[in-house]
């Protein structure tokens, strides 16, 4: 949508835009309201969001033109293809769970988009798909969402709507006709990605007990060493949003993995200063960062 | 077309509202206050499309006599009950109140309950002392039990000559170090991870959850 060349001016008319407005909105302003176009206790992190969205919009522009991107191996992702074909084997169906969080939610599309890397996959070996959803606005996504992954993989007529159904927006609710399910279909494979709370575990030793192949993800940390526990596989972190690129290995998704990295590396070179400075007596990074509001 | 009005719509929200999160300005503010108003309207509208597809799963589980099919109409009593005394009156009214706090309520609470034997049965299996991880797990969770537990300072303090309150003290640092440093790692992972998720959903380069392709 944006060149690469158009990157740079882009930022800087973002910038000039702000900082203009800014002075010219501050002066015409009563005292009394706030009336800056631009927050300058923010100023750094707006910095880094430019610094890091520059990082990562050039890897994907230097992955589409043919760069080599090496990623590690991701376990959990490698086993979508042996739990997909485990449940066309038993003849059984997978089930996903998308969570408990609502289509706003970053780790909702990250699960979406493996779901409809999944769909297509079941697409073609004609498995039953089950979601259970718990927003109705996440039902009616997902719905148009592995319609068009069916459609796409040309089996339309394998798609069943009936299959991607609303169960209740109540927590401990939706955990007890989710496990009711578990119990009674058996699925081969239970996939739990996404934004979960305490019903996790729940949901998770209910796969286990019915003897699923489990992979789990999600960026809840206080829930992740349920899933660890419980599952087969789980996608920790950041790689529940590096699942999408992984799969489909598109290099435009896999080129804003490296742009990733990169922000990686700056924290950490800045984690491995701060540390070392302190240590040495000299505290202005440390002074710096909890300045950073 | 389909994809792409989403799209265009996508970028633009998106960008407008990243730099709304910069700017105190009243018209900024007033376009958050705006948008956050448009998602709640949208809200009902589905839960609408929500209720309709329950009552069409379980009128089909009841035409095709699935397993269990009977409860289905235990869905339909509890939704005409709760609209029936709900929608009149709102959610004052009496009826409505008890049939929440006396129902729905504990029902929630037992499932809640299963909670504490699930974690039973999931630290047996983590625990099992196999791997020198495992084993260093089984460790560290002992401490942190000890250490939580107000008998296992008293019982130290009285049996041990060394050191006072030794187990909550070693607790507060495997918290504190270890546990709290690997937390905030995967943390910044995630932070990053959302940043680099939002702008491939921004820039239309992430299309998956519109159904993939063009």
């Amino acid at each position: 949508m944006i060149s690469k060349k158009m990157i740079p001016l882009f930022v800087l008319l973002v910038v000039v835009f702000g900082y203009s407005c800014n002075l010219a909105f501050a002066q015409e302003a009563p005292a009394e309201v706030d009336t800056r176009l631009f927050h300058t206790g923010k100023i750094w992190i707006f910095v880094s969001v430019i610094l890091f969205s520059y990082a990562i919009i050039h890897s994907i522009y230097h992955a589409r033109s043919g760069g080599n991107i090496f990623i590690r191996r991701i376990a959990g992702l490698e086993a979508v293809d042996e739990a997909i074909g485990r449940s066309t084997e038993m003849g059984r169906p997978i089930l996903y769970i998308l969570g408990l969080g609502t289509v706003g939610d970053v780790a909702t599309i990250a699960s979406m988009n493996i779901l409809s890397q999944v769909a297509r996959k079941t697409a073609d070996y004609e498995t039953p798909l089950r979601v259970p959803c718990n927003d109705p606005i996440v039902l009616n996504v997902v719905r148009e969402m592995v319609k068009a992954a069916y459609l796409d993989e040309g089996r339309p007529d394998a798609y069943s709507e009936d299959d991607i159904f609303f169960v209740t927006e109540s927590q401990f609710a939706y955990a007890a006709a989710v496990d009711g399910m578990m119990v009674r279909e058996k699925p081969a494979a239970v996939f739990l990605q996404g934004t979960f709370y305490a019903e996790s575990l729940i949901l998770a030793e209910t796969g286990n007990s019915v003897g699923a192949i489990q992979i789990a993800g999600s960026d809840s940390d206080s829930q992740l060493p349920f899933f660890i526990t419980a599952c087969d596989y789980t996608l920790i972190g950041e790689e529940l949003y590096a699942a999408s690129a992984y799969l489909s290995r598109e290099p435009m998704l896999l080129g804003s993995l490296k742009g990733q990295d990169y922000g990686k590396f700056i924290l950490f070179a800045g984690i491995v200063l701060g540390v070392t400075l302190e240590l040495v007596g000299i505290t202005w990074v440390t002074t710096f960062f909890q300045e950073v509001k | 077309m389909r994809r792409q009005v989403p799209l265009i719509l996508c970028f633009l929200f998106g960008i407008v509202m990243m730099l709304v999160e910069f700017s105190p300005h009243p018209i900024s503010e007033g376009l958050r206050a705006e948008v956050i108003k448009w998602d709640l309207i949208i809200g009902p509208f589905a839960l609408v499309i929500g209720v309709i597809t329950l009552v069409h799963t379980h009128v089909i589980r009841v035409k095709r006599r699935v397993e269990h099919w009977q409860y289905s109409y235990l869905v339909f009593f509890g939704m005409i009950v709760m609209v029936a005394f709900g929608l009149p009156t709102g959610p004052k009214n009496e009826v409505f109140e008890w049939l929440f706090d006396n129902v729905q309520v504990p029902m929630e609470a037992t499932m809640f309950s299963l909670l504490a034997f699930f974690i039973a049965s999931a630290s047996y299996r983590a625990f099992r002392a196999r791997t020198l991880e495992a084993t260093l797990l089984l460790v560290a969770a002992l401490i942190v039990m000890i250490g939580n537990a107000p008998i296992g300072d008293v019982l130290w303090n009285e049996l041990s000559p060394v050191g006072d309150n030794i187990p909550s003290t070693a607790r507060q640092w495997i918290l504190d170090n270890p546990n709290l440093s690997s937390r905030r790692g995967i943390i910044l992972g995630v932070s990053l991870g959302v940043i680099s998720q939002s702008i491939r959903i921004i820039f239309g380069i992430e299309r998956s959850y519109l159904g993939g392709g063009d």
